[in-house]
């Protein structure tokens, strides 16, 4: 999933200061996830912002609503009865959620209240970690599932780079050597002759391109 | 001092002695509307947005009554209860309100207490606090300080 | 031919040392620290923004250094140029007369001054020495265009044998060599039984026909300084016993202690089959290395055959 957290209220505050009417535009599905933009919060953030305004004595109109997802147009035009009632829309959606609202309602601003982080996994309650950047050409099999670009500091795809120790990395001793990780897995699969022959340098053109990247897919069109 | 003074939502555990419906309804009469009660089957069940509702809305200060620490019938639901309750400290000091008006408070295993005295000693914590800045504006609840001789 | 090859080459035990650019513009720090070590090595690595601290260009250094007649090593870190970048210095490094690249991974830009900059890590280090053994050998960059003028640097790797897991620090060092590496200096050694068995390894692998293998070593100024490293610098093996004889002495013998520590291990390397050199790290302690060359029986060094 696309993980996220919320702005500092300061930064969303000031952010949000010139508009009089705000729907704060939460989003049920990756930041619900990670408890960053689902009903729950977006409802917490509307609440606080409303406090925050009265307290300042500014007549403003601040409500709620979340849609099921953000980046999917079909979901978005939901809206097209309510937008007029305000002037700006404060997203808890992920950077695709915030820019897929901007281009459907063209005329009105579209401020984040999330920054985007990482595609990531639930780990456990409360905990999150980055495991895959998108680099348009997996590379899992050869490294038994765990990998290298996500999680080794250094990006090494023949690694482990002279810092780890005792199975953790030189950045951070909380983090575990994904190498170190990726040798216990292959070698519990009896795979380590993977990682005999030098991979080369990385296609990068799979994830930079020219431009945004695209995927078309006619059979899926109407 | 009249405890009466400022307006509390008590949030509680239904397994905090005393706390069925005609205990609820007596406190209601002796603390007249400074005081909304809010069962709960259990303190886990409470969510940070309920207690930031309550301050957005009509009250002063917003606190939940658990069950003591080890005996909740759920396990850990005070320990979750206790973890919400610190984010949403959290958010309100973020928006300069003081941390004191939300809380929690859980019950002692030794010594119990009943619905009757947490109200009251919550009704009095509370007293102490100034009229909150969110509800000045609308008037929601009168502070009798501000307004001499008029007792709610 | 290639001074530290030729030495190499000539089946000598060969003498390395190293010496970090100054965080300023000034030519004459460089040039002054590498005066201390003068006929005393045959050549000077410099370090690339070691600790990702910046400093003056390692490129720049060397320049001025091989201008005074001395045999610097460039080394060249991944953290901070992206291929294009990376090829195209070892073609510049190649014109102004370097004739030795170290190829590395490079300390982790959180570690240094600049904590916000992006890492490029566009190539890794094996990939690097690949890249150049391709420039040098087949005269090509990646992708396959041709060069005008090939590069013909002698080609170093690190390799830290006290890294985890020592099972696939050996398989990393076998990668090393086969991506290009004609030498390769060592991670500080201070635990020699542990670099003994990954000598073994590499010996079982016939590795030490195919490359010259350097061992890095690092004089310890104190007891404070070992307790440093053993704890906080990355990839670093420090036994307890090092510690413990260093503290064994008063503290204002503990640098003396430390130099006879780094003579006895350096006089071990030399028994160890395999081992054709040392590199002598000694971190702003440049002065101490001609002194820790003499004491090891390593000077005077072989003159220049050209």
């Amino acid at each position: 999933m696309i993980t996220a957290t919320q702005k500092p209220i300061d930064e969303i505050k000031e952010t949000i200061s010139p508009y009089k009417r705000v729907l704060v535009l939460g989003c049920a599905s990756c930041v619900a996830e990670c408890a960053a933009g689902g009903e729950k919060e977006t409802g917490i953030l509307a609440s606080t912002l409303r406090m925050a305004a009265k307290m300042e004595g500014k007549e403003v109109t601040i409500r709620e609503k979340t849609l099921d997802r953000q980046c999917v147009k079909d979901f978005v035009v939901q809206m097209d009865d309510i937008i007029d009632e305000y002037d700006a829309v404060l997203s808890l959606g992920c950077g695709a959620g915030v820019q897929a609202v901007a281009e459907i309602f063209p005329e009105l601003p579209i401020i984040p209240a999330l920054n985007t982080e990482f595609l990531g996994e639930t780990r456990d309650q409360g905990f999150w970690v980055e495991s895959c950047v998108g680099c348009g050409d997996c590379m899992l099999y050869y490294f038994g599932g765990i990998c290298p670009l996500a999680r080794c500091s250094k990006q090494l795809l023949n690694g482990p780079c002279g810092g780890s120790k005792d199975g953790r990395c030189e950045v951070d001793p909380e983090v575990p050597c994904a190498w170190q990780l990726i040798i216990e897995r292959l070698e519990r699969f009896n795979a380590m002759d993977r990682l005999e022959k030098i991979f080369p340098p990385k296609d990068w053109s799979k994830k930079q391109g020219q431009g945004p990247r695209k995927i078309i897919r006619e059979d899926q069109q109407r | 001092m009249d405890i009466r003074k400022r307006s509390l939502a008590l949030f509680y555990c239904q397994n905090v002695p005393q706390s069925g419906i005609k205990q609820r309804q007596a406190l209601e009469k002796l603390y007249g509307p400074s005081i909304k009660l809010f069962p709960l089957p259990c303190s886990g069940r409470l969510e940070p947005l309920h207690l930031l509702r309550a301050l957005e809305e009509f009250a002063d200060a917003a606190y939940v009554v658990t069950c003591p620490e080890g005996a909740c019938r759920y396990f850990e639901g005070n320990l979750r209860a206790r973890k919400r309750v610190e984010l949403a400290r959290k958010i309100i000091a973020s928006i300069g309100l003081e941390e004191d008006r939300v809380g929690i408070v859980m019950n002692e295993k030794e010594r119990q207490k009943s619905l009757a005295d947490f109200a009251k000693e919550l009704m009095s914590r509370v007293s102490g606090l100034r009229p909150s800045p969110v509800l000045r504006p609308r008037t929601g609840f009168e502070d009798p300080e501000r307004k001499q001789g008029d007792k709610l | 031919m290639r001074r530290l090859e030729e030495v190499l080459k000539s089946g000598k035990f060969a003498v390395t040392a190293e010496c970090g650019p100054p965080k300023g513009a000034d030519p004459e720090a460089i040039l002054k620290k590498a005066e201390l070590l003068k006929d005393k090595v045959d050549a000077i690595n410099v370090t690339d923004n070691q600790t990702a601290i910046v400093r003056m260009s390692s490129m720049a250094a060397c320049a001025l250094l091989k201008q005074n007649g001395f045999d610097p090593v460039l080394q060249m870190v991944v953290r901070d140029r992206n291929r294009i970048a990376l090829q195209s210095d070892v073609l510049g490094a190649a014109a102004l007369g370097i004739e030795n690249i170290l190829c590395l991974s490079g300390d982790h830009q959180s570690f240094g001054n600049q904590p916000q900059a992006v890492g490029v890590f566009d190539l890794d280090s094996i990939q690097f020495v690949q890249v150049v053994r391709e420039m040098r050998d087949n005269e090509v960059i990646l992708g396959g265009d041709a060069l005008s003028k090939p590069p013909k640097v002698f080609i170093g790797a690190a390799a830290n044998p006290f890294g985890d897991p020592l099972g696939f620090r050996v398989v990393r060092l076998a990668k090393k060599v086969a991506a290009g590496a004609d030498f390769i200096q060592t991670q500080c050694i201070y635990n020699l039984e542990r670099f003994k068995k990954w000598m073994e390894m590499a010996r079982e692998r016939n590795l030490t026909e195919k490359v010259y293998i350097l061992g890095g070593v690092t004089p310890l100024k104190s007891a404070k300084m070992a307790k440093y490293m053993k704890y906080k610098v990355a990839g670093m093996d420090i036994p307890d016993a090092v510690l413990a004889r260093l503290e064994g002495v008063p503290s204002k013998k503990q640098a003396e202690e430390g130099i006879k520590m780094c003579v006895e291990t350096i006089q071990g390397l030399k028994e160890i089959p395999g081992v054709s050199g040392v590199h002598i790290m000694a971190i702003e302690w440049e002065a101490k290395v001609a002194e820790i060359v003499e004491r090891a029986g390593l000077g005077p060094r072989p003159t220049k055959g050209k």
